[in-house]
């Protein structure tokens, strides 16, 4: 529908629409928004007083405070804004692996349906594409308006995952393109070494962001990926070459060496502050996205 | 005796396929061979152990699938070398005579055959480790190979004896063959007839049946009375093979009423004829010969009503109306051609055809009548005058075409003279000329008439219808007698027919055209047409020689063979259980792969 994939029906995309972006802390946005920003507003929400200065809106004056001190001072409210939210979907060549768990499909169905979230919500979206080849989103730009959703899943829709990606290298760099706090999802395999995860999440906490972290992985992926006896498996980004003889106590071993991996990224997660989700590709994804969305930071 | 001395190979040089098992090494190797795969990561995959070894092929693991194959291969190798193993005993023959005078019964009670048979089950020892066996009628033939005397004695009990003699010829030429094989130990050969001196070493032959008094018909066969009638004539020969005159009765039952008796006083040795005229019209016949004998086969003969031919007669008239006289004479088929359609290639089929108003192009190839021919033909050059009407004037007295024609009575009308002819003589003549010429040419028998006799076919007019079966007698020559079958004689299937029941009851499926040479039992055949229409064929002994039990010539085999001393080799090849082997391996190989189940290996990269 209008290019969007299959998973994006009707009742999901109402279902979207109820949803809204929470993050930890205040950011400042770039237009009026429903977010409470750290600049000063005319919002409810009470932010601080100051003294009374000619030519302020005496409306404003708080007659309480000015009968217990005999001084006048003005109450100051936050400003609402939109929340600047950045999505980087991971298109390396990994995401391609196994063909047949459609990883990068889900990878891209889980960004869009972050992205129309936050648009539904008239927020500000930026998605960057990490490898892969294709026709993704050149110069870093934001998108507004729900509407917007459409362009950004046809440029989506072109990709190919390929290429090897270092994720904490590359995610530095884009660091680099954004100028402004904001809201991060990262959706990846993080098929990658743990401390290597660990570095490219925190570039966002250094910087003060919001991250949530969304692992995608696949069914036979996680179950030794269908291999039997020996085999030469080469890895798809960095070509690696490693002679395995696979059996029944072997693809244990890797089933339970992938959900080692996939803990230990969960608990830095959680020790870092940061909001983490894994997905399945076996698993129904209206079920994960609508069930992980309040521990990814969207809530109703 | 070592062990090379028993076992051989007849191509050793296949032995150098052996060459063949490292090939299948190398093949293990290389199905071993680890595949490719490109995986998303190969982190969770450095956890797990590394296989050993890096050379070629990886790691060889050798299944028992290996060594299940290689034991085919092996074998597959050996089946090729064709091994054998040389026994020391040779191989025996038995041939036992089944032929229709082994019927005859033994002074002591039991039939030749019965005799012949426990004595050569009694002739086989345990030392015959391997006997084939050979029957003489209708054709000798081998019936199989035997392992060992109990074997060969159940063998002996399935050969039945049939009613057809056996080729003499044939079984001389089967005994010699048997006697030049230097690979057989003996020949037990059992028969009535002795074989004559010298006696072939290796032949061991048991007779059977001293010579007997026998009284035979010779044949039975049917003709058609006359032309155009419908009554029967029988005729059969009667033999007296004994010492003395005897008195032989033949009583003919016709659909099973009697219908003929007749009787001969026939000399020791002497065959003696009997004719049964107007027989009645029936299905079947059955001549029954008194007195009976030791050997009732030959005293008893069958004939079919069916299986005495008609006359076909093919009609070239532009008038075909006429034809339908002709149609009425009992064993009389008649087809019409037009002369415009008429073609030489038709008279393949028929006995003899007529000309009305017609001459054809070339001499006919069968017997004809040519009624009122046109002048002026190139072929028969016939000079006629036409006439308003005919007067008879003379005819030949002796001559099978005016035999019993009562010329005074017949009336002629229009017609046409004949002139002087180069080559046809008149039998009947008239004022102005001949008016029947008649003639043999090339083989072939020919009249022409002057008149037109067909239409007055019929009671109405006697004398003319007389002198036109008296024609069509003379050139159809009394048509032809009744098929003369014999026992063990193939014959080809009648078109249309799909199955045949034989004396016995057994039916059996056949195709036409083709030969059948099941007719082994003297008795009735039922030939069924697809149509559920059916016709009768007899078949006969009908061999005097057969029945002649008094005098047994006997068999001259050439004594060519070698003696029974140098012990001939006896091979059995060991190909056919290899290749057995191999099926069977192959086979549980199939099921445990099959069973076991090879895990499905996704193809994991783009």
């Amino acid at each position: 529908m209008l290019g969007l994939p299959e998973e994006f029906t009707p009742d999901f995309i109402a279902r979207l629409e109820q949803l809204r972006i929470k993050t930890r802390r205040e950011y400042a946005g770039l237009g009026k928004g429903f977010h409470l920003s750290p600049r000063r507003g005319s919002s409810l929400e009470f932010s601080d007083f100051r003294h009374y200065a000619l030519g302020d809106d005496f409306r404003y004056i708080d007659w309480g405070l000015y009968g217990r001190t005999d001084k006048l001072y003005i109450k100051l409210f936050k400003e609402e804004e939109d929340l600047l939210t950045y999505i980087f979907l991971d298109a390396s060549g990994s995401m391609g692996f196994p063909a047949n768990d459609r990883k990068f499909e889900a990878a891209r169905a889980t960004a869009l349906a972050v992205a129309y979230a936050a648009l539904a919500a008239g927020d500000r979206v930026m998605i960057r594409v990490l490898g892969g080849v294709g026709a993704p989103p050149k110069a870093p730009a934001f998108v507004y308006g729900r509407h917007r959703i459409v362009e950004i899943a046809r440029q989506l829709g072109t990709l190919t995952p390929a290429g090897e990606v270092d994720l904490a290298p590359a995610l530095a760099h884009e660091m680099v393109s954004i100028r402004r706090a904001g809201k991060v999802f990262v959706v990846s395999d993080f098929l990658a070494m743990v401390n290597s995860v660990e570095r490219a999440l925190g570039i966002f906490t250094a910087a003060n962001m919001d991250v949530s972290a969304v692992q995608i992985l696949g069914g036979s992926e996680l179950d030794g990926q269908g291999l039997h006896g020996d085999v030469e498996v080469i890895d798809a980004e960095s070509r690696e070459r490693l002679r395995v003889a696979l059996g029944p106590r072997e693809r244990e071993r890797y089933r339970q060496t992938l959900q080692r991996l996939s803990r230990e990224i969960r608990n830095f997660c959680f020790r870092s502050g940061l909001r983490y989700a894994l997905y399945t590709t076996d698993r129904n994804f209206h079920d994960f996205f609508l069930r992980a969305a309040t521990g990814l930071g969207l809530v109703h | 005796m070592g062990l090379f001395d028993s076992f051989g190979l007849v191509y050793p040089a296949a032995l150098y396929l052996f060459a063949l098992p490292p090939l299948l090494v190398i093949a293990y190797l290389a199905r071993e061979r680890p595949r490719q795969v490109v995986v998303s990561s190969v982190i969770a995959f450095r956890a797990l152990r590394a296989m050993r070894g890096k050379r070629f092929g990886g790691r060889p693991r050798l299944q028992w699938t290996f060594f299940l194959e290689l034991l085919i291969l092996c074998f597959a190798v050996l089946a090729i070398a064709s091994p054998y193993v040389a026994g020391k005993g040779n191989p025996a023959a038995v041939v036992i005579d089944n032929s229709a005078a082994m019927q005859a019964q033994t002074s002591s009670g039991p039939s030749r055959f019965e005799n012949i048979r426990k004595r050569i089950a009694a002739a086989l020892s345990s030392s015959d480790s391997e006997a084939a066996l050979y029957v003489t009628a209708p054709q000798p033939h081998e019936v199989g190979v035997f392992h060992g005397a109990d074997a060969v004695r159940a063998a002996l009990d399935r050969v039945s004896v049939t009613d057809a003699p056996d080729d003499t010829a044939a079984l001389v030429g089967l005994l010699a063959q048997l006697n030049a094989n230097r690979h057989l130990g003996r020949i037990i050969f059992g028969s009535y007839r002795p074989i004559a001196a010298p006696v072939p070493a290796r032949v061991e032959e048991i007779t059977a049946g001293e010579p007997i008094a026998n009284y035979a018909i010779g044949s039975f066969v049917l003709s058609r009375e006359s032309f155009g009638a419908a009554a029967l004539h029988g005729r059969a020969t009667v033999a007296n093979f004994s010492r003395s005159a005897q008195t032989l009765a033949l009583t003919v039952v016709a659909d099973g009423k009697t219908a003929a008796r007749a009787q001969a006083r026939v000399e020791a040795g002497e065959v003696a004829a009997l004719d049964f005229p107007n027989l009645i019209p029936a299905k079947l016949y059955r001549a029954q010969l008194e007195p009976s004998d030791g050997f009732p086969l030959d005293n008893v003969a069958y004939a079919t009503g069916s299986a005495v031919r008609g006359v076909s007669i093919l009609l070239v008239s532009p008038t075909p109306a006429h034809g339908r006289s002709l149609r009425s004479i009992p064993g009389v088929g008649l087809s019409t051609v037009p002369p415009a359609s008429y073609s030489p290639t038709e008279l393949a089929a028929v006995d003899l055809a007529i000309f009305e108003y017609a001459v054809p192009k070339q001499l006919p190839a069968v017997n004809s009548l040519l009624v009122m021919p046109p002048p002026g033909d190139p072929i028969f050059t016939f000079n006629v005058r036409t006439a308003a009407h005919l007067d008879l004037t003379g005819w030949l007295p002796v001559d099978p075409v005016t035999d019993g024609v009562n010329f005074h009575l017949l009336n002629l009308r229009s017609g046409q003279y004949f002139g002087v002819h180069p080559w046809m003589r008149p039998v009947v003549s008239g004022a102005g000329g001949a008016l029947i010429l008649a003639a043999n040419r090339q083989g072939h028998r020919f009249i022409a008439t002057g008149f037109n006799p067909l239409p007055y076919l019929g009671r109405a007019n006697l004398p003319m219808s007389i002198l036109t079966l008296n024609m069509l007698g003379y050139l159809a020559d009394f048509g032809g007698q009744g098929m003369d079958l014999r026992t063990g004689a193939p014959w080809i299937i009648p078109a249309g027919v799909k199955q045949i029941v034989l004396p016995s009851g057994r039916k059996e499926t056949v195709r036409a055209g083709e030969s059948f040479s099941s007719a082994t039992i003297q008795g009735i055949y039922t030939l069924m047409a697809a149509d559920d229409s059916q016709t009768q064929r007899a078949v006969n002994l009908a061999d005097l020689a057969t029945s002649d039990l008094e005098n047994a010539p006997p068999l001259k085999v050439e004594a060519a063979g070698r003696a029974a001393s140098e012990q001939a080799a006896v091979r059995t090849s060991l190909t056919p259980y290899l290749l057995a082997a191999i099926m069977l391996l192959l086979v549980l190989e199939s099921l445990l792969v099959y069973s076991r189940g090879r895990p499905a290996i996704p193809a994991l990269g783009r």
